[in-house]
């Protein structure tokens, strides 16, 4: 208990730090509000667009589709919101030196070096992905307990995008240049964007039992929407469990390999 | 002998830019795969996933073997246009570096036009191998003997409008903390505006006859046409338009540059 308290507090300092530095850059802060907004209207619209033409895509409809989507976007927005600059920052920590002092803290070093970013612009916009998963769901319409169940979704599914995305930043260690690396993991976050039946079997099984990205939606949408047994959520459990593990050996290795450059 | 010191100086700045591509090589592997990885996983998944539905064999007159011929040529337009990014000239504006290109006898906008020449040299070697690794995959790229010499030649401005456009995001850094924020805008609002996600056609009436009016059209779906021998406008038009965004994007340049320069504080001197 003791434990989750320090966290909090350090955290509680994270995001008035952000705040602050939010609020004194006030034109950056509006453009990233735009910038968000902009992809989530091009997200849905070109998906929209294609409904035009097709009644379905693999087994969903345009308001599952959608549905499905909007869930996408309301796990990216608390990405976007909470962890995407960490990703960013870290191959500087590295390269400069500057992780040594994340490393001296008396505080876990992951965490004090990923989650202390915090876009407090793209936190002001959590209604819009949520007010879309609300209007399709209720289009669909979706059940009391699946009402119940979705926001522990979305939080599963950001867990597990996290601790992929963390996984593939561990590789910094050895390749120091994060743009590559960051690049790699912008593209399969587009690949996890799309549902698993759009994926021919042979990516399918890639992304879902090696690389699981594919899990990061489908299982729990699938379960919301009727389509996917309750179990393809184990497979969810067992990809976060898995990749912590991986983390944590990745980032064991590194550091051992981390040449401090400043000191 | 002017023109000699300055070819070398041109050069020279080229290949800085190359090593600076290339020195770390799975970072510069990774940036090549990226694309390719969202072709075949995304794209040609997506798209036959679609066409197999029953009673789709075209959409907006596309069907499955020219809907992924045109994603290839999407991919192909961007690596050979949109590869620079105004990162470092961000940066060197931001951290005080410019004071050096004020007394060097190599300017600022000189030494990031030879860079993104040098970045371009790489991505014409990297889009020819593409096409060549989706040719052998079993793709059916027709390319047009009649529309493929106009299509380079229309990529060559599209990189030269996107380098500009860049340009000019860049500099924004005269003003702003952090300008990756309006690069990445941009890059999103193209993506979405340009065909590089889906094909114009699909798009509504109402919707394509507004874009018509921006330059966006003009930045992937016209040279996509192009080298699929497609493009039913008059290229001579495409050409003029595309020219004319330039031509403002670079007064454009020029006028923020001037502006900017002008409040410059040397930061860090």
């Amino acid at each position: 208990m003791g434990t989750i308290i320090k966290y909090a507090r350090i955290y509680r300092g994270f995001i008035n730090t952000c705040i602050s530095q939010a609020t004194s850059f006030r034109l950056h802060f509006f453009l990233l509000i735009f910038m968000d907004l902009f992809f989530y209207i091009s997200s849905l619209a070109t998906v929209d667009f294609i409904f035009d033409y097709v009644p379905m895509i693999g087994p969903w409809n345009r308001d599952q589709f959608l549905f499905f989507i909007s869930f996408m976007l309301a796990i990216d927005q608390l990405h976007m919101t909470f962890v995407s600059e960490g990703f960013w920052s870290f191959s500087f920590e590295l390269r400069t030196g500057h992780l040594d002092f994340h490393l001296l803290r008396p505080a876990g070093t992951i965490f004090s070096v990923f989650f202390r970013h915090i876009r407090a612009g793209s936190l002001l916009l959590i209604f819009v992905p949520w007010a879309c998963l609300i209007w399709f769901g209720m289009k669909i319409p979706l059940d009391p307990f699946a009402w119940v169940l979705l926001p522990c979704f979305v939080i599963a599914g950001l867990i597990l995008l996290v601790s992929f995305e963390l996984f593939m930043t561990m590789f910094v260690f050895w390749t120091i240049e994060v743009y590559g690396i960051n690049f790699l993991r912008i593209q399969f976050q587009q690949l996890s964007r799309w549902p698993a039946f759009a994926f021919k079997p042979w990516p399918r099984r890639i992304f879902t039992f090696v690389l699981p990205i594919l899990l990061i939606g489908t299982p729990t949408t699938g379960v919301l929407l009727g389509t996917s047994p309750w179990y393809a959520l184990l497979y969810m459990l067992a990809a976060t469990l898995i990749l912590w593990g991986l983390v944590r050996w990745l980032w064991l290795t590194g550091l051992k390999s981390y040449e401090s450059a400043s000191s | 002998m002017s023109l000699a010191v300055n070819s070398a100086k041109w050069t020279q700045t080229m290949q800085v830019a190359w090593s600076n591509q290339l020195v770390y090589k799975l970072n510069f592997l990774m940036l090549v795969l990226g694309p390719v990885l969202v072709f075949f996983f995304i794209k040609y998944n997506l798209w036959s996933s679609i066409f197999s539905m029953p009673g789709v064999t075209t959409i907006q007159g596309y069907d499955l073997a020219s809907m992924l011929e045109y994603q290839v040529w999407v991919m192909i337009v961007a690596l050979l246009a949109q590869s620079y990014n105004n990162m470092k000239l961000a940066e060197d504006i931001r951290l005080g570096r410019i004071s050096s290109y004020l007394i060097y006898p190599f300017g600022f906008w000189q030494f990031h036009t030879a860079s993104f020449f040098g970045t371009q040299v790489i991505q014409i070697i990297v889009s020819i191998l593409t096409v060549f690794a989706v040719a052998a995959f079993g793709f059916d790229l027709n390319l047009s003997l009649d529309q493929t010499p106009a299509a380079i030649a229309f990529c060559v401005l599209v990189s030269l409008l996107w380098f500009a456009i860049a340009f000019i995001l860049g500099l924004a850094a005269f003003w702003l903390d952090e300008t990756w924020v309006l690069r990445v805008i941009f890059v999103i609002i193209a993506q979405f505006l340009s065909g590089a996600i889906v094909p114009l056609e699909i798009y509504p009436v109402w919707f394509r006859s507004f874009l018509d009016y921006t330059p966006f059209p003009y930045m992937t779906y016209v040279p996509v046409k192009l080298f699929m021998g497609a493009y039913e406008g008059h290229i001579g038009t495409a050409f003029a338009i595309i020219s004319f965004w330039l031509t403002v994007s670079v007064l454009v340049a020029t006028w923020t540059w001037k502006r900017g320069i002008r409040m410059y504080s040397g930061a860090g001197m």
